[in-house]
């Protein structure tokens, strides 16, 4: 089951650019079908201003969060190491 | 050879705090403040804040492990060669992440529309020679065996190494014609950047130079523990 099923294209759809953009049979449905009446609400409202730059803020916020939660691992891995290493000796 | 294992670990604590709040800092401002308007650029002049600092911090790295070359001759201490060993293994990566960064940018910014990934931009070039001149010192490393040697060999050319890169990355490239600023002795960098950006480059400059010192110290702790593990199997 596709929530957006893939567009029949007919001859004068297909790569016409009436708006700019390209139409071809796997295109969102937004490139084709009824533009949603109302604004985006909520969460939306904020992430999808400005070019949607906030998404990528985010993308980027998350694999620096991965970064830093590795940093912090391999300090506390090396502590241990020291440690083990001190008690040894 | 001695081997005196030193690192000062609250020095390395602060680093690494401060290095993630300021990080984190840097990104939020990267994304989120203004910055002028610019033709072609648009939203990729926030670029200016990753791909440049992957430069400085190379250069930063480059000093590090000159620096700790000279004290392997100096000193004959091991320590000195791990510090450098390390210092010049980020310096690649930051150096590569910088080639990488800049040839998508240049790709998708100023070559739309062609299959142009490299266009033999003099800055481009002589920073991936640079890149390579390091990697011409792992190389070297691997075909010494004796410790003691191999740190001396490395050093010696770790100090040519490190002191061609001021020269490949910013001299040479100025008195080219290029896509970067400052090129063919036009104004470089500070004469034709927005203040704004000036708020969130520096800093990032600074955040990106002290991951570099986090991830540096980490992997030299690692050495030093490597090393200690080494000479304990040696004497029994």
């Amino acid at each position: 089951m596709t929530i957006h099923p893939i567009l029949q294209e007919t001859p004068q759809e297909a790569g016409q650019t009436g708006d700019g953009a390209i139409h071809t049979a796997y295109d969102s449905t937004w490139a084709t079908a009824q533009i949603p009446e109302q604004g985006p609400l909520g969460s939306e409202q904020y992430m999808l201003a400005e070019d949607k730059l906030f998404v990528v803020l985010a993308v980027v916020l998350i694999i620096w969060a991965g970064l830093a939660l590795y940093l912090f691992r391999t300090d506390r891995k090396l502590a241990r190491l020291e440690r083990a290493l001190e008690e040894r000796s | 050879m001695h081997f005196t294992p030193n690192v000062n670990l609250p020095r390395y604590r602060v680093a690494l705090y401060g290095v993630v709040v300021w990080m984190t800092l840097v990104i939020l401002g990267g994304f989120l403040l203004d910055i002028p308007r610019i033709n072609i650029l648009e939203h990729t002049a926030r670029n200016l804040y990753f791909h440049v600092p992957m430069w400085f911090t190379m250069l930063a790295a480059s000093f590090v492990s000159g620096y700790q070359s000279y004290k392997v001759l100096k000193h004959n201490d091991l320590i000195h060669d791990i510090r450098a060993v390390e210092a010049s293994r980020l310096g690649v990566l930051f150096g590569l992440m910088g080639l990488i960064t800049g040839s998508v940018w240049a790709r998708y910014t100023w070559y739309v529309g062609t299959p142009i990934w490299w266009n033999f931009d003099p800055k481009q070039s002589l920073a991936a020679i640079g890149v390579l001149i390091y990697g011409a010192y792992f190389v070297l490393r691997s075909s010494v065996d004796d410790p003691e040697k191999r740190a001396r060999i490395a050093a010696v050319y770790n100090l040519f190494a490190s002191s061609t890169l001021p020269f490949l990355l910013y001299v040479v490239p100025r008195q080219l014609d290029s896509l970067h600023p400052g090129a063919e002795g036009n104004p470089a960098f500070s004469d034709i950047t927005h203040p704004i950006m000036r708020l969130v480059f520096y800093p990032a400059v600074i955040g990106f130079i002290g991951l570099f010192w986090v991830i540096y110290t980490q992997r030299v702790r690692a050495g030093v523990v490597e090393e200690r593990i080494a000479q304990r199997e040696e004497h029994g």
